[in-house]
């Protein structure tokens, strides 16, 4: 029923190419409670059936142009109309072709402006066309960023929660009620905004104007929004080849910088043009390059036309009444921005990572038996919880760790690993410096996984031993996690598949890594079982599409950035791949589809951790060395029981059943004998590789190879075929009388429990006092790290006590950090033969050798031989300075330093001489020798000329100079940073190529769209 | 055959391990290196003479002064050296140094490497004494030496010295503790290439009273074998020369006991009083002795609860003016060889069971070899144109000493390998060293 017959309403319905949704439309107009004095279509030269839809209706049409605009038609309208009376309450209804309202939508759009006189615009709730209880608007407002604000969550769902009359800033222009003549004194709405945005435009100077702009909520109306997802082209002036988005943008753009305060629109700028950039990041990584284009561009466009903003802010300026500022409450403030989008962002987690199942119970309240209402359908028991095996293996993994860590809280060294420094920024100078103050010095490339662990410092608030200790603590939950995730695959049964996880996260390697500091064993005990997990289909590999490959091709080189041998098996794995394929005589197209996704997971990862991985090739032993310093694995005849020895390893009595399993389930008739062929074979790879001895990071003796990760891939294969089998053989088991096979399943499961016993049981007592622990005493004495890099050579007996042995090393004052073994450099012959002579007592020349290579002390850590201490004594050339219970000290005679001058009268002096590069002063024509390891990249810089550079006897790096003044030293870091760039764009075109692709709006199907 | 597949997988495990086991080779990651030590002889003080016994005329040897690496060789085996100590590379055979006054005293001891401590029990400080303790830096860096001693009636402060590389000192024995007569010192160097070494030479005004070298002993401990002590027999009408002197210290803080046992060829006994003597910790006490032997030399062994230091002194009568032999304690007989050209010293063997053999190597190139077995104590005159000695086994237990008679005078010289060979870790670089 109509309220009042004071107002006269016009419906102005708009058309182009609506054909989809305007019977409903005109059926919504004809069907209102109080109906629209007069409707007036405009349709803009629809393609389709749209004309003749509304002529059936009746409705007189104006036709217009394809290429005008939404304002423009309205305004089209409004002229045809009969003139405005002065006094009358005349308003103009704005109706979409994708918009149907309620039949009360104009009754109650009346009725809330009925005692509201100072409304010029009033707008109702906007629901989904598909959903109808999916709430769209309620009143709408513009982000600083440019974005349209609705204040409501995606997908969100109307239960009346907005309900109510609210002043806003605006409202959509679907279903808008507008007073005709503040319509018309306001001009309309702006020409340039043929399309979008030009109801926040309308409505932010309807607000300067004086006047108050409403939504209400009893209105309501139903919007397809089919512009703005793309369900019809966009054909207006201005849309550049038919793009909805670009025109959204650019004319967001256009809203803040025409309407905002002046002082306002440097920050403005400044927003839009960082936010634009985040979006188009954003578009790009899921793979829309049109969409990042549209959000450039849309400002670009903008800024090279400021002449349209200044003409538009002039006519504003005359229609303001009241200060620009009176919107700012209707601006939405930044935290509530932050706040929805991290709200989404959670969501979207949530959802991935704890879907919403589907109900498969009935509702209780589908109940027939009323009795059942009162009765709980759920009840909470801890004990309920104990019994869920997964749960408890959790639980007792955690404790088990936490006694076996009761040693590791706190910042963690020894064994493999060595110390990290305080803070990421070290990690991350490690990384990109070309010069590393190790030794003495080297310009190896850094590997790529100290940017990893950098990047996961991030997340500690860049405390890197913080992360090194959680990731320690952590480790073990972590492997039984992925493990779980790929056996859950394999069996539903989680009696079999958590025990199973549970033994893989205490398998002897697993034990040995955390011991003993091995990080890439660990990181590949993680990820090894999410490699089956993302490839499903190895021989047909063309089945799983590029973006999976792309995923594992991520997992791969994040694995060979911490080791190496990552590619020996891949090429092992993909050359025997590739060569079956061959032999197979597949058709060509096929071959090909499936060479080039197994070459792209061979080349890939290991082009991804260049140049690490390319001087390697010069390095071969860098394909078998793991992260951090150069330990000893174990013998052939523990790695061949699955345990990869060592320091800190299980016991040898400590007897897996991997090997017993793998052979089991070679004969097995089901697809455990699949992975007891792989896990073999990773076993046959670990007992030949235990052999070879290699010399690296910094460790001049030959090592027997660490094969902790080749033992992770028999680990795992074992653990699924062992898994597979108990699965298969359960029913089997009970079904059948008895044979052997209940005794090989029993002779199995006892050999399990008893390795169980025997490696909880170690790991919590002697298996604690591991190699890595946490707050151990520092090696260099404070008063050594006193003086700026100053180069000591550094005696000690290492090793364990039946076999110490005396090893030495050049320290820059300071204790090594984590990922300085890795770029350590080999040492120089001469200080070798000077070190022991030093030691054999015949070194007469030591002091000399040591104070050209600028090494300034030597220190003899505590324990050491006195016998040792004596002979350095009585060698000439080194003063002792200090015996302490740290050790002694003895200085090296002569000038020594890491500059040195030597004039041309021979006199020697030391210059000053900074970390890396230095700038100094030289009296005269000389000499300079920098005692660093001669590399192309130093570079002496004098009056802008480059010095001669050349090799001493020592093959130290010296640089010939002519005349006095101020020189700068310089390692030339250039190719090193072309290479990070280069590594940088391969990292972010992977990591794009892998990502989920975003899907264009057009793409989204009706049903998900509200 | 259905189960073809898996055995092939079979074997294939049991290949790489056959072939890995066959390809690891016993890696011992610690080289040594071996190498002979220079030894170092003592300087030649003002008014005495010596001579170094060497093995080979190639031997090459610098003077203790020279800076350089440079060396020559010696180009005889037996070089008188008229005031320098000598730094020898003897290459295993340890040269001989005999010194001597004329007229007044004789005396040998070994040229050895550096020592890690050195007791010397013997010598005395009172107004006979005109003895001197040496101490050597052969080293190139400056050493710093503390210097113990102990007297009988107390033990003195410690006495630190500096010695500048390549060079020498010695210091007047009466310095070490004026007035006291029974000394017992104890050098211990704390830096550097540091030997030491003892001339205890006593007289009262222009009489000379006689002298030896005291040789040193490594460190205390509760069971000492003194393996050669002279015992002079009288002449036909003629009186017993003396009796012998024992001289003993327990440097611990505890007092403690001991018992001597005579080792002769008259059989094994405690003299009189010797048996569970008590001595004060930390005082050097004296004990006179005189077994009633027939034989030229015997050999005694002290044994006590606590460590000890001791060692003899027998007063000698050699062309017709006193002299006097300290018998020190040596440590167990190993392999090794001795230069002894020029002298003909007869080497005792002291031992519950003793079987050596010993190899001559003559001045004209030919080998003698003897075989000495016996028990408690066996002789062994070394032939008098023998360049070196060389004891090429020896049952365990067994000790020995030398005892020289020439004009000048008597002196007993311990038979200890003064070079032996030094095995040395190479060391290795390693990182590791710097990670806690």
């Amino acid at each position: 029923m109509a309220v009042t017959d004071r107002h006269l309403v016009t419906a102005i319905v708009v058309t182009h190419d609506g054909e989809t949704w305007l019977p409903a439309v005109v059926a919504a107009l004809a069907s209102q409670t109080r109906p629209a004095d007069q409707i007036i279509a405009v349709d803009t030269a629809s393609n389709d059936s749209s004309t003749k839809l509304i002529k059936a209706a009746r409705i007189p049409l104006i036709a217009a142009d394809r290429d005008c605009g939404f304002g423009d038609a309205v305004a089209l309208a409004v002229a045809k109309m009969p003139k405005h009376i002065e006094g009358n309450s005349e308003w103009i209804w704005l109706i979409h072709d994708d918009c149907a309202p309620t039949p009360t939508a104009l009754e109650k759009l009346l009725e809330a402006i009925e005692d509201r006189p100072q409304v010029a615009m009033a707008g109702p709730k906007l629901l989904g066309w598909h959903d109808r209880t999916h709430i769209l608007e309620a009143g709408i407002s513009i982000a600083g960023n440019g974005a349209r604000w609705t204040g409501l969550e995606t997908d969100e769902y109307d239960q009346g929660q907005h309900d109510g009359v609210h002043d806003v800033l605006s409202v959509s222009t679907a279903g808008a009620l507008i007073r005709r003549d503040i319509f018309e004194e306001l001009g309309g709405f702006d020409s340039n905004l043929s399309l979008f945005r030009d109801d926040i435009d309308f409505g932010w100077r309807a607000r300067v104007a004086g006047h108050g702009v409403i939504a209400t909520t009893a209105a309501v109306a139903h919007h397809a929004q089919a512009s703005a997802s793309e369900r019809r082209s966009v054909d207006v002036n201005g849309a550049f080849l038919h793009r909805p988005l670009l025109l959204d943008r650019r004319n967001a753009a256009y809203v803040l910088l025409a309407n905002s305060s002046w002082w306002m629109i440097p920050w403005l700028s400044i927003q839009l043009l960082a936010s634009a950039m985040a979006r188009a990041i954003g578009y790009l990584l899921a793979k829309l390059p049109g969409y990042a284009a549209d959000e450039l561009l849309a400002v670009a466009t903008l800024i090279i036309k400021p002449a349209e903003i200044v003409k538009a802010r002039k006519l504003r300026k005359t229609q303001r009444l009241v200060s620009a500022r009176v919107i700012s409450s209707y601006i939405p403030p930044r935290w509530s921005q932050i706040r929805l989008s991290a709200a989404r962002i959670a969501e979207v987690i949530r959802a991935r990572v704890i879907p919403v199942p589907e109900s498969s119970s009935p509702s209780v309240l589908n109940s027939l038996e009323e009795e059942d209402l009162l009765v709980p359908t759920q009840r909470f028991q801890i004990s309920k919880l104990l019994k869920n095996p997964a749960i408890f293996g959790y639980l007792l993994l955690g404790i088990i760790t936490l006694i076996q860590s009761r040693n590791r809280f706190g910042v963690l060294n020894g064994g493999a690993l060595s110390a990290s420094p305080s803070g990421a920024r070290d990690l991350w100078g490690l990384y990109f410096e070309s010069w590393h103050q190790v030794g003495m010095g080297s310009s190896h490339a850094s590997p790529a996984w100290i940017a990893v662990v950098a990047l996961a410092s991030t997340l500690f608030l860049g405390k890197a031993p913080l992360l090194i200790t959680v990731f320690f603590l952590a480790a073990p939950l972590l492997i039984m996690w992925s493990a779980h995730t790929f056996l859950r695959k394999l069996s539903k049964n989680q009696f079999i598949t958590i025990p199973a996880s549970f033994l893989y996260a205490l398998s002897p390697v697993a034990l040995a890594s955390v011991n003993s500091g091995r990080l890439a064993t660990l990181v590949a005990l993680i990820i090894a079982p999410q490699i089956p997990m993302i490839l499903s289909n190895w021989k047909q590999v063309e089945t799983n599409n590029w973006r999976r490959i792309y995923a594992l091709t991520i997992l791969l080189a994040v694995l060979t950035s911490f080791t190496l041998i990552t590619t020996l098996v891949s090429l092992g794995v993909i050359g025997f791949a590739i060569f079956n394929d061959y032999n197979e005589k597949l058709e060509k197209p096929l071959f090909l589809a499936r060479l080039y996704k197994r070459l792209t997971l061979l080349i890939f990862p290991f082009i991804l951790v260049a140049p690490y991985s390319f001087e390697a090739l010069a390095r071969p032993a860098r394909f078998l060395a793991e992260p951090g310093l150069n330990l000893a694995g174990g013998s052939t005849a523990l790695v061949l029981s699955g345990n990869p020895g060592g320091a800190g390893s299980l016991p040898w009595w400590a007897l897996s059943p991997i090997l017993l399993l793998l052979v089991i389930a070679l004969f097995s008739s089901s697809n455990a004998r699949s992975f007891a062929q792989i896990g073999i074979s990773f076993l046959c790879a670990a007992v030949l590789f235990s052999s070879i001895l290699i010399t690296v990071h910094g460790n001049s003796a030959g090592t027997r190879t660490w094969v902790g990760t080749l033992l992770v891939g028999a680990t795992l294969a074992s653990v699924a075929a062992g898994v597979l089998i108990l699965d298969r053989l359960r029913t089997v088991l009970i079904a059948s009388n008895i044979h052997y096979r209940h005794i090989l399943a029993g002779l199995l499961l006892i050999i399990t429990a008893l390795y169980s016993f025997s490696c909880v049981g170690w790991s919590v007592t002697a298996g604690a006092d591991s190699p890595v622990q946490s707050n151990m005493k520092r090696v260099m004495p404070a008063f050594l790290t006193a003086e700026a890099d100053t180069k000591t050579l550094v005696l000690r007996e290492v090793g364990a006590e039946s076999a110490k042995s005396i090893q030495y090393y050049i320290s820059r004052g300071e204790d090594i950090s984590l990922g300085e073994p890795d770029v350590a450099p080999g040492q120089v012959r001469e200080i070798e033969i000077a070190a022991q002579e030093l030691i054999d007592g015949s070194g007469i020349s030591s002091s000399q050798v040591f104070s050209s290579y600028g090494i300034k002390y030597v220190f003899v850590k505590n324990p050491f031989s006195r016998n040792v201490i004596r002979t350095i004594d009585g060698l000439g050339g080194f003063a002792r300075t200090s015996a302490t219970s740290a050790g002694v000290v003895w200085r090296v005679t002569g000038v020594t330093g890491r500059i040195i001058f030597t004039a041309k009268d021979g006199t020697r002096s030391l210059l000053e001489a900074g970390e890396v590069g230095a700038r100094t002063t030289v009296n005269g024509p000389g000499t300079i020798t920098l005692t660093e390891t001669f590399d192309r990249s130093w570079q002496i810089l004098q009056n802008g000329y480059r010095l001669d550079r050349a090799k001493d006897e020592q093959s130290l790096p010296q640089f010939q100079v002519k005349e006095a003044g101020e020189i700068s030293l310089l390692h030339d870091g250039t190719i090193r940073r072309g290479w990070l760039s280069l590594q940088l764009i391969a990292w972010t075109l992977v990591i794009i190529l892998a990502a989920p692709a975003g899907r264009r709006k057009r793409e989204i199907s009706e049903k998900e769209l509200a | 055959m259905k189960f073809k597949k898996p055995l092939l997988f079979l074997a294939a495990l049991v290949a790489s391990f056959l072939v890995a086991s066959a390809l690891t080779t016993v890696s011992n990651p610690n080289n040594y290196s071996e190498s002979y030590p220079a030894v170092v002889c003592p300087p030649t003080l003002n008014g005495l003479t010596s001579q170094i016994s060497i093995s080979s005329r190639k031997t090459q040897y610098q003077r203790l002064e020279n800076r350089s690496s440079k060396t020559l060789p010696f180009k005889a085996l037996r070089f008188p050296v008229s005031k320098d100590s000598l730094v020898i590379s003897a290459q295993g055979t340890t040269p001989l140094i005999w010194q001597s006054r004329t007229g007044s005293w004789a005396g040998g001891t070994m040229c050895s490497g550096p020592s890690a401590a050195a007791w010397f029990v013997g010598g005395t400080a009172n107004v006979t004494s005109r003895g001197r303790l040496i101490l050597i830096n052969s080293g190139l860096s400056d050493a710093i030496v503390d210097i113990q001693s102990y007297t009988e009636n107390a033990k003195q402060p410690i006495k630190s010295v500096n010695l500048k590389s390549k060079n020498y000192i010695q210091l007047s024995l009466d310095s070490l503790a004026p007035g006291d007569k029974a000394l017992a010192v104890q050098v211990i160097p704390r830096s550097g290439r540091v030997n030491a070494f003892m001339i205890d030479e006593q007289g009262a005004g222009l009489k000379a009273l006689g002298g030896d070298f005291v040789n040193s002993y490594p460190n205390a401990s509760k069971e000492l074998v003194i393996p050669a002590i002279p015992n002079q027999l009288p002449k036909k009408g003629e009186k017993a020369s003396g009796a012998h002197t024992l001289r003993i210290l327990t440097p611990g803080d505890v007092n403690t006991t001991f018992t001597l046992e005579v080792l002769s060829a008259d059989g094994k006994f405690i003299p009189v009083g010797m048996s569970s003597r008590s001595i004060d910790a930390g005082v050097v006490s004296e004990f006179s002795f005189e077994p009633k032997i027939s034989a030229s030399a015997f050999a005694v062994r002290i044994t006590s609860p606590e460590p000890i230091v001791a060692s003899v002194s027998s007063s000698v009568t050699i062309s017709r003016h006193k002299d006097f032999v300290w018998s020190t304690a040596t440590p167990p007989l190993t392999p090794m060889s001795v230069a002894v050209t020029g002298l003909s010293p007869l080497i005792a063997f002291a031992g519950e069971s003793i079987a050596v053999k010993v190899q001559a190597k003559l001045v004209n190139g030919k080998t003698v070899s003897a075989s000495v077995k016996g028990s408690d104590i066996a002789t062994w005159r070394v032939p008098a144109n023998a360049r070196s000695i060389t004891i090429v086994s020896s049952s365990k237990g067994v000790f020995a000493g030398a005892l020289i008679a020439s004009t000048n005078g008597y002196g007993f010289i311990p038979i200890v390998n003064g070079s032996a060979l030094t095995r040395v870790e190479v060391p290795n670089s390693n990182i590791r060293v710097l990670n806690p």
